[in-house]
């Protein structure tokens, strides 16, 4: 720009000459970016809304300080609330229940800030269980083949068997020579009703229901004499067993034997335990994960 | 300078026009990008914000949301309930074409909800209060205190059910005592009701009807869910679907048995 004659520029302060190196200057603006800096850190510290995102996702019903409400979650509190669909509920259910549901969210993000987990055993009992059930939908949502799952029922056959039934008759003799004397009876031939009323046995009572499963029976019967019964076949009679301070004699009517179901009756069932097996082991995983990546240091004196 | 001109090649104006005509349509395209985006948006946001139970009666968002719902569950439903959805009797797994709802009443809300955080697939917010015990164990429900039943008993259970879906074949002493045990001893009139209807907000079916998640209704399979029980899991597919494709196949869902019923 020329200067129109008599006209004179006034000369800007010698320290603001930015061709002048002025170090009075540069310490100037540095207080003053500063102090900017700090004024606008504590506004937003005592006025601290959180970062407002543009919106709210369609996805949700509200966001409290970026974490979402979820718009799934409103619809199914209005249905627990009022028993309404979104559409059918008046404005003052609609306003109420996301009223309470903000709070809620507040509430929850004043607990995490106050480090409530900490303090209560409620809290940190819900969050343990939260983690183990992340592993649980994780298992879940994952779907195996068919070979996936015919291998596993394949390498944990056993798993895949029916309780066993037997139905058993437990006697009780007077004495070891009376049973022996009964038990020959009925070996060689002899009814056994009629062998066993001969010699004085008679029954304990203890499986007189008719067919039992076998873990019923092992209650019933008690472990020694359960063994020796699952032993036995259709028609067998024990040899006399002393146990608990009797004599006892056991009289197999029918015994089922526990026999693997196909692969077609358990598909279910597999399905069920090569989740459960899923579970355990990615439990197992995190909890290894967990304890390489933490840094636990325990106590002199618990070491 | 006029000599430059006269020897400027006739292709150097056509270069320029085509320069133009290569942005002009760059700029279309562009155009048209943004507006399929912005409209691929509008729609999801419409789909979302819509009621899920009035979205099958909308003409604008039910062909989309039919259609893209379809696919989601070709991927990730068809597997376990198959391609019609009809489900398995062999392996448990529900008929979704059907009038007969385990939980809730067919809505596509509530089917939404089941997508979102499934059944006994460890999200707390899914359906997990119950499952059939498996009596012939000796611990048949791990939640609640239970008494095992014998093979006999079992065995009257069966024929009361069988008598209840129309055999005629059962002994009526042994169908008397299957009632004893189910209104007493068994329990099973707390989850399956004293009218045997079942009850949809636990999931417990209707053991009256003649239909059957599970096997045919013999005899044997009656028996084997009452002696191993059943606790069938359907996934939770929050955080692995997008919201829109979970509503979308919630719809395509409810539309398998509306389109039943109204045919």
């Amino acid at each position: 720009m020329n200067l129109a004659a008599g006209e004179t520029r006034a000369n800007p302060p010698k320290w603001w000459r930015p061709d002048r190196h002025n170090e009075r200057r540069s310490l100037t603006l540095c207080a003053v970016a500063a102090v900017l800096g700090l004024a606008i850190a504590g506004v937003g510290l005592f006025n601290a809304r959180g970062t407002r995102i543009a919106g709210v996702p369609p996805e949700d019903a509200a966001v409290v300080n970026r974490s979402p409400i979820l718009l799934s979650d409103y619809v199914a509190q209005l249905q627990a609330l009022y028993s309404v669909s979104p559409s059918e509920a008046t404005p003052a259910q609609k306003r109420a229940t996301l009223d309470s549901m903000i709070r809620e969210e507040l509430y929850v993000q004043r607990g995490i800030e106050l480090g409530l987990q900490n303090d209560f055993i409620e809290v940190r009992n819900a969050l343990v269980t939260a983690v183990e059930a992340q592993q649980e939908i994780d298992a879940n949502a994952t779907v195996p083949t068919e070979q996936e799952l015919r291998d596993f029922y394949q390498s944990h056959l056993q798993s895949f068997q029916p309780e066993g039934q037997m139905t058993v008759t437990d006697y009780v003799a007077p004495d070891l020579a009376s049973a022996q004397r009964a038990v020959m009876a009925v070996r060689s031939g002899k009814d056994l009703a009629s062998a066993m009323v001969a010699d004085g046995l008679h029954s304990s009572g203890a499986t007189d229901d008719g067919e039992e499963f076998y873990f019923a029976a092992e209650q019933h019967l008690g472990p020694t004499l359960f063994a020796i019964a699952k032993r036995l076949s259709d028609g067998q009679v024990s040899d006399p067993v002393t146990e608990g301070g009797r004599v006892h004699v056991l009289a197999m009517h029918s015994n089922r034997q526990p026999a693997p179901e196909d692969y077609s009756q358990a598909r279910d069932q597999v399905l069920a335990a090569y989740r459960t097996d899923k579970i355990a082991r990615m439990r197992a995983g995190t909890d290894r994960f967990l304890r390489e990546r933490a840094d636990v240091q325990i106590a002199k004196p618990l070491q | 300078m006029q000599v430059n001109q006269a020897l400027r090649p006739a292709s150097a104006r056509s270069i320029r026009l085509r320069r133009i005509g290569l942005l002009v349509a760059m700029s279309l395209l562009l155009i048209l990008a943004v507006a399929i985006v912005l409209r691929e948006r509008r729609e999801r946001t419409d789909l979302l914000q819509a009621d899920a139970d009035r979205i099958i009666d909308d003409a604008r968002l039910a062909p989309k949301a039919l259609a893209a719902g379809r696919d989601v569950f070709r991927t990730n439903c068809a597997g376990c309930h198959g391609a019609d959805g009809h489900g398995s009797t062999a392996t448990g797994t529900p008929d979704l074409t059907d009038q007969d709802f385990l939980y809730g009443t067919g809505r596509a809300s509530e089917i939404e909800q089941i997508v979102l955080h499934g059944i006994r697939s460890g999200d707390d917010k899914g359906w997990n209060l119950a499952s059939m015990p498996a009596y012939g164990h000796s611990v048949p429900y791990a939640r609640e205190k239970l008494p095992s039943l014998s093979p006999g008993e079992i065995e009257q259970l069966t024929s009361f059910l069988r008598a209840l879906n129309g055999s005629t074949s059962e002994d009526p002493t042994v169908v008397a005592a299957g009632n004893v045990l189910y209104e007493g001893r068994g329990g099973c009139w707390d989850c399956h009701g004293r009218d045997v209807q079942g009850d949809a907000a636990i999931g417990a079916p209707n053991l009256s009807d003649g239909k059957w998640l599970r096997g045919d209704g013999s005899r044997r399979d009656i028996s084997r869910i009452i002696r191993e029980g059943l606790h069938g899991v359907s996934p939770a597919f929050r955080g692995r679907l997008d919201p829109a494709k979970i509503r979308a196949v919630a719809v395509y869902v409810a539309s398998l048995h509306a389109r039943k019923e109204h045919e």
